[in-house]
C-alpha cells in the first residue's frame, strides 16, 4: 500500500515537472500521435515555433485523436532540429499546438496543417482563418491525398477564401527558391509505402505544389498535395526511409518557412 | 522736479564729466576729510567720556560722527568748486534729422486716431518749431524708404513694409561730413525687415548720433488675433505626411470659436475648429496634411470665422514646400529571419516613394535580396567600396553583431552618416545593441544611447508601449492627428513581442516612445538624435510585427509607423547638391539669398566647381546667375537676387566641375506684397527702446516730448561747445547741508547729548 502511494506520488511530481517545463505552453500529450521525448530546452523562447494547427476533423470524432495531430509531436520535432542545423532561424526545440477557435494563431504567422483532407471548419473558424492570412500569416498543408480529400480540403479553405484561385506553383517561384533551389521536387512517399509498395496513396498518384496568393502576389497557403512531408520530418531517423527523401522534405519546409518570414 | 533741485536737466548728468574747478591740489581734499573726520572722532569720544553708559558707547556716538562728518566732507568739496563739463550742439549749427515712419501700420487707430495722425500732431504741437529754434531741421518719411518731405502733414500711411534700418543707414550716409546732432524717429516700431541690425546700431555709435525714438500705437492689440509663425517642412517626398505648426496669439477673443485651415491651390489639406485660449500668450496647433505630389506648393494657412478681430488681415500666411519626386532607397540587413524583417518588408511595399532594399542572413553562408536594382546590386552582402555605399539615403540594421561588419565598413557608415548625411536605425534583437557588441564598436558614438556594458538585455517577454512627451510633436510617432488621441492610440497598440534594454539617452537625443515591460518600469523604445548632417535612431525591439498580426486587417498603424520612420530616416538625406535659402517668404521684400552646398563624389566639401543659378519667375521673368564660393565655408557657394514682381519663383541651381555634372537642385521662393504691415502691428517698444539706449538717445512717449529739444542740446555729436556749470548753487546742495545739521540737532535733544 505503502509503496503504491510513493509510486503515485513520484507520478504526481514528475507529471507536475513535465508541465512546469512547459509553461505557456497549453499541452496535448494526451492527443499525441507518436510521442517524442521533450527536449531539455523546451523552455527557451525563439523567434520561430513550428505551431501545428489544431482543427476539427471527421476523423475519430471532434477533437480528441483528430486528424490535425497525425505525426505529433515526433515529425514537428525532428524537423525543427533540422531547422536549426540548416539556418540561422533561432527555432524553438518543440512545437506549439493553436486551437483554430483561440487567438492564438495571431502569435505565429506561421502553421502547419496536416491531414486537410478531412477537416470540417466552421464559418467562424474559416473567418478566422481568413483574418489570420491576410494579416500576414502563412499555413503549409500537408498530407492529404487523391481526389476524396481533395474535394474535402477544397470545401474548408473556400470557407477560407472563395475568390482566390488555387494555382500550382512554378519552379521560379521565389518559395522555391529561398534558400534551397527546389526545382525537382520528388513526390515525398509517407511511411505507408513500406507496406503497400507504392510512393502515393489513394488516387493521388501525382504530387502537386499548389497554392493561394495574396494581392501583392506572395503565397499564404502553401498546399502539398498528394505527399506526406510530414512522415519525412517524423521517420528521417529510421535508417530504411530513403535519405533523398527526407532530405526532400527538410528542404521543402526549410524553404516555406523562410519564404515565410521573408515575404 | 530734477531741475529744480539740480538745476539742470538729466542729460548734463549722464552725458558731463565730474570737475573740481578750484586751485588746490585735488589730493589735499580726501586727505583733509580724512583728517577732518579724525579730529571729529577724537573730539566725541572726549567730550562724552564722562557721559551716560547708553550715550558714551554704542551706535549713537557713531551717528553723530557720520553726519559731522559728512558736513564736513561735504562743505571741503564745496570749497574745491565743482563743476559739470557738457559738450552742447552750437544754436542753427547743426542738423536733427525727424524721420516718420508712414507705412501701412501707422494708419492703425488703436489709440483713437490712426498713429501717423498722432506723429503729425506730436510735430505740430511744438516739437518741429521747438527743434527748428535750436537746429536745422530735416525731415523724412520712413518706410520702404527714406525719402525728404517739405510738408509732413501730407505725409500718409501706404507703404507696404518698414526698414528701419535701411533708412536710419542712408541718414547716416546722407549726413556724413554734416554736423548731425541727434535723429528723431516717430514710429510705431513695427519694422518687419529683421529689427535694427548691429551695423547700423554701430555706425551711429561710431558717430554719436542719438537716436531718440517717440512710440506710437498700443503696445497690446485690442481685439485680434495674428499668425505669429508657421512652421512646415521646406521640401518633402511625395505623399509624405507633414505637420503645420502655427503659432498665433490673440488679445480680446479668448473663448471665441475659430477654424484654422490649410489650403494649397484652395484645396483643403487639413483643418481644426478651435477654442481661443488664454490672452496674450502664445497658443500653438499642428495641422498635418499630406504632401501630394511632386511640385512647389504654396501653402495657405488661415484661422477663419473669428467673430470680433478687428485685424483680419494677419490671420493667414503662406509657406512654401518643394515636394520632390525623389525615391531614397533605404538599405536593411538583417542577420536572422525574423518576423519583424517579413513585416517591415510589407509595410514598406505600399509607400511608392521609398525603396526598400534587403538582404537577409538565412544561413551561415547564404543571403537573400530582396528590392535591390539587379542581380548585381548587393551580391557580395553589406557594401565595402563608398560608391556602394553611398546609393542608399538610409541605413537598418536588424539583429546583427558588430563583427560581421568589418573595421572598413562601420567606418563607412560612420561616414556615410557625418558627411554623407544619411540615416542610420538600429533595431533590438539577440544580435542587436549590447548582445552584438556594438556598444564596444567605432560605431557606439554613433548612437543616440550609452548602450548598457552588459550582455542578457535582449528579452523575449511582452512589453507595452507609450509614447514619451518628446514623440507627442513627432512625425513618426503620430498615428492620429489629434495629439490626445495619438497618445491614446499607442497606449491600447498590441504589446510587444520582445524588448532591449537600449541603455541611458545621450544629451541630445529625444526618446519619442517607451516601453513597460510589466513590472521593470519603462524603458526608452524609441530614441532618435542627429549625428553630423544625418540622423541616428534606435528601436528597441525586434517585435512591432505584433501590431500587424494582432490588429483587424484594415488597422494600417503598422505600416503607418515604419513608413513614417524609415522616411524620416532617408527623406532628409541630401544629395550632392543641396540649395537652399533662408527666407523662402519674401514679404514686401524682393532680396533673395541662395545657398548651395556642394560636395563630390565622396561628400566631402568641393570648392571648385562652378555653380549656376537658373531663375523662373512670374511673367517671364528671371535671370541666370553664377553663385560665388564662400570664403570661409568651403563647398558653399551664394549669390543674392533681387525678385522685383510678386509671385513665385524657382531657382534651378546645378554645379559643375570641369564637364562632371555635380547635381542640381531646386529651390522655391516667392515674393508677396502688401503683407508685412499686417503682422507684429502693435507698439515695438523693445525695438525702439533698444535702439535709442543703444545708440545714447532716448526711448519717448508722445506726452513728454516737450523735454526733447533740451535733451538733444547735449546729445554730443556734431558741432559742440564745452561749457562749464557749477554745481555748488545748486537747490540740492543746501538741502543737503541743512538737512546733515538739521538731522544732528534733533538727534542730539533727543539723547540729550546737548
Amino acid at each position: 500500500m505503502r509503496r503504491n502511494a510513493s509510486i503515485l506520488l513520484l507520478l504526481t511530481l514528475a507529471g507536475a515537472t513535465v508541465l512546469v517545463g512547459q509553461r505557456g505552453r497549453r499541452s496535448f500529450f494526451d492527443e499525441e500521435d507518436t510521442p517524442a521525448p521533450m527536449p531539455s530546452d523546451a523552455g527557451v523562447k525563439s523567434e520561430y515555433t513550428f505551431a501545428r494547427l489544431r482543427y476539427p476533423s471527421s476523423r475519430s470524432g471532434y477533437w480528441r485523436g483528430g486528424s490535425w495531430a497525425t505525426d505529433y509531436p515526433k515529425a514537428d520535432r525532428q524537423f525543427v532540429q533540422g531547422v536549426r542545423r540548416l539556418t540561422r532561424l533561432h527555432t524553438k526545440s518543440v512545437e506549439q499546438v493553436v486551437d483554430i477557435d483561440t487567438d492564438m494563431m495571431f502569435d505565429y504567422p506561421w502553421m502547419y496543417a496536416t491531414e486537410v483532407g478531412h477537416w470540417e471548419l466552421s464559418d467562424k473558424q474559416a473567418a478566422k482563418l481568413r483574418d489570420y492570412l491576410l494579416r500576414g500569416g502563412f499555413i503549409m498543408t500537408d498530407d492529404f491525398h487523391g481526389t476524396y480529400e481533395w474535394d474535402v480540403f477544397l470545401q474548408g479553405i473556400q470557407k477560407v477564401f472563395q475568390d482566390r484561385p488555387i494555382v500550382d506553383l512554378e519552379d521560379r517561384e521565389a518559395i522555391f527558391n529561398v534558400i534551397y533551389r527546389l526545382t525537382d521536387r520528388p513526390q515525398v512517399a509517407g511511411i505507408q509505402m513500406f507496406y503497400s509498395g507504392r510512393s502515393y496513396e489513394r488516387d493521388g498518384v501525382e504530387a502537386r505544389w499548389r497554392g493561394i496568393f495574396d494581392d501583392k502576389g506572395r503565397v499564404m497557403v502553401a498546399i502539398c498535395h498528394n505527399m506526406d512531408l510530414g512522415d519525412a520530418w517524423e521517420w528521417a531517423d529510421l535508417p530504411q526511409y530513403p535519405e533523398n527523401l527526407a532530405s526532400a522534405a527538410y528542404r521543402v519546409g526549410v524553404n516555406y518557412i523562410v519564404y515565410a518570414m521573408s515575404h | 522736479m530734477f531741475e529744480l533741485l539740480f538745476q539742470y536737466p538729466r542729460a548734463v548728468f549722464s552725458k558731463g564729466e565730474f570737475v573740481l574747478m578750484g586751485g588746490w591740489p585735488r589730493w589735499l581734499l580726501p586727505l583733509l576729510i580724512v583728517a577732518g573726520a579724525g579730529l571729529i572722532a577724537w573730539l566725541i569720544r572726549s567730550r562724552l567720556k564722562d557721559a551716560a553708559e547708553g550715550v558714551r558707547t554704542g551706535w549713537r556716538p557713531a551717528v553723530l560722527w557720520a553726519l559731522q562728518s559728512s558736513l564736513l566732507a561735504a562743505l571741503l568739496t564745496l570749497l574745491w568748486q565743482p563743476a559739470i563739463l557738457v559738450s552742447t550742439l552750437k544754436p542753427q549749427q547743426n542738423i536733427v534729422a525727424v524721420l516718420i515712419d508712414d507705412s501701412k501700420s501707422m494708419a492703425i487707430a488703436d489709440e483713437g486716431a490712426p498713429r501717423l495722425q498722432r506723429a503729425k500732431e506730436t510735430l505740430s504741437g511744438g516739437l518741429l518749431a521747438a527743434l527748428e529754434k535750436k537746429f536745422q531741421t530735416r525731415v523724412y518719411r520712413v518706410s520702404d524708404t527714406l525719402e525728404r518731405v517739405a510738408k509732413p502733414e501730407t505725409l500718409e500711411a501706404k507703404s507696404g513694409s518698414t526698414h528701419l534700418a535701411d533708412g536710419l543707414k542712408r541718414v547716416a550716409a546722407e549726413s556724413a561730413g554734416l554736423p548731425l546732432g541727434a535723429v528723431v524717429l516717430l514710429s510705431d516700431g513695427a519694422d518687419n525687415a529683421g529689427g535694427i541690425d548691429l551695423e547700423t546700431v554701430t555706425e551711429l555709435r561710431t558717430r554719436h548720433v542719438p537716436v531718440h525714438a517717440i512710440g506710437y500705437g498700443r503696445t497690446v492689440p485690442e481685439k485680434d488675433l495674428e499668425i505669429v509663425d508657421a512652421q512646415t517642412s521646406v521640401r518633402a517626398l511625395a505623399d509624405s505626411r507633414l505637420a503645420m505648426r502655427v503659432t498665433f496669439r490673440q488679445n480680446g477673443l479668448t473663448g471665441r470659436r475659430g477654424k484654422l485651415v490649410l489650403r494649397e491651390s484652395g484645396k483643403v489639406l487639413a483643418s481644426r475648429d478651435l477654442t481661443l485660449g488664454a490672452e496674450g500668450s502664445r497658443l500653438r496647433e499642428t495641422l498635418t496634411f499630406n504632401a501630394g505630389g511632386a511640385g512647389a506648393k504654396a501653402l495657405q494657412v488661415a484661422f477663419e470665422q473669428v467673430d470680433g478681430d478687428t485685424n483680419a488681415k494677419n490671420n493667414s500666411t503662406a509657406r512654401l514646400l518643394n515636394v520632390d519626386n525623389a525615391k531614397p532607397r533605404v538599405l536593411y540587413l538583417e542577420g536572422e529571419p525574423r518576423w519583424e524583417y517579413k513585416f517591415i518588408r510589407r509595410a514598406l511595399e505600399n509607400d511608392k516613394n521609398v525603396q526598400l532594399v534587403t538582404v537577409l542572413r538565412t544561413t551561415q553562408n547564404k543571403i537573400y535580396r530582396q528590392g535591390t536594382d539587379g542581380p548585381k546590386e548587393l551580391e557580395d552582402g553589406f557594401p565595402d567600396k563608398v560608391d556602394d555605399l553611398f546609393r542608399y539615403q538610409a541605413i537598418v540594421l536588424g539583429s546583427v553583431e558588430a563583427a560581421y561588419l568589418n573595421t572598413r565598413q562601420q567606418e563607412l557608415l560612420k561616414v556615410f552618416v557625418d558627411r554623407r548625411g544619411g540615416g542610420l536605425l538600429l533595431l533590438g534583437g539577440r544580435a542587436s545593441l549590447s548582445e552584438g557588441g556594438w556598444n564596444r564598436s567605432a560605431m557606439a558614438e554613433l548612437l543616440p544611447t550609452v548602450l548598457p556594458d552588459r550582455k542578457e538585455t535582449f528579452v523575449r517577454d511582452p512589453a507595452n508601449v507609450e509614447l514619451a512627451p518628446a514623440g507627442i510633436e513627432s512625425l513618426i510617432t503620430r498615428l492620429t492627428e489629434n495629439p490626445a488621441a495619438n497618445a491614446e492610440r499607442w497606449k491600447k497598440l498590441p504589446y510587444l513581442a520582445d524588448y532591449q534594454d537600449a541603455g541611458t539617452p545621450k544629451p541630445g537625443a529625444a526618446v519619442l516612445a517607451s516601453m513597460n515591460p510589466g513590472g521593470k518600469g519603462l524603458m526608452p523604445l524609441l530614441i532618435t538624435q542627429n549625428y553630423g548632417r544625418g540622423r541616428t535612431a534606435i528601436l528597441a525591439t525586434g517585435g512591432t510585427w505584433r501590431w500587424q498580426m494582432s490588429q483587424p486587417v484594415e488597422d494600417q498603424t503598422h505600416e503607418m509607423f515604419w513608413q513614417q520612420l524609415l522616411r524620416w530616416l532617408s527623406a532628409d538625406t541630401p544629395g550632392r547638391m543641396l540649395a537652399s535659402t533662408p527666407r523662402p517668404m519674401l514679404l514686401d521684400d524682393g532680396k533673395v539669398k541662395l545657398t548651395a552646398d556642394v560636395r563630390d563624389k565622396s561628400y566631402l566639401a568641393s570648392a571648385d566647381a562652378r555653380v549656376e543659378a537658373r531663375i523662373i519667375g512670374p511673367e517671364a521673368t528671371g535671370a541666370t546667375i553664377e553663385m560665388t564660393p564662400d570664403p570661409v565655408n568651403p563647398g558653399i557657394y551664394t549669390a543674392e537676387w533681387n525678385a522685383e514682381k510678386q509671385g513665385s519663383y524657382i531657382a534651378e541651381i546645378s554645379a559643375k566641375r570641369g564637364e562632371e555634372e555635380m547635381g542640381k537642385d531646386t529651390v522655391a521662393f516667392q515674393r508677396q506684397d502688401g503683407m508685412a504691415e499686417n503682422f507684429h502691428s502693435e507698439q515695438n517698444v523693445e525695438l525702439l527702446t533698444r535702439l535709442a539706449e543703444q545708440t545714447g538717445g532716448r526711448y519717448w512717449k508722445p506726452a513728454d516730448v516737450a523735454k526733447l529739444p533740451q535733451e538733444i542740446d547735449y546729445s554730443g555729436a556734431g558741432i559742440t561747445v564745452r561749457e562749464t556749470r557749477d554745481l555748488w548753487n545748486m537747490p540740492a546742495v543746501f538741502l543737503v547741508l541743512i538737512g546733515l545739521r538739521a538731522a544732528e540737532w534733533l538727534l542730539r535733544r533727543r539723547w540729550g547729548i546737548v
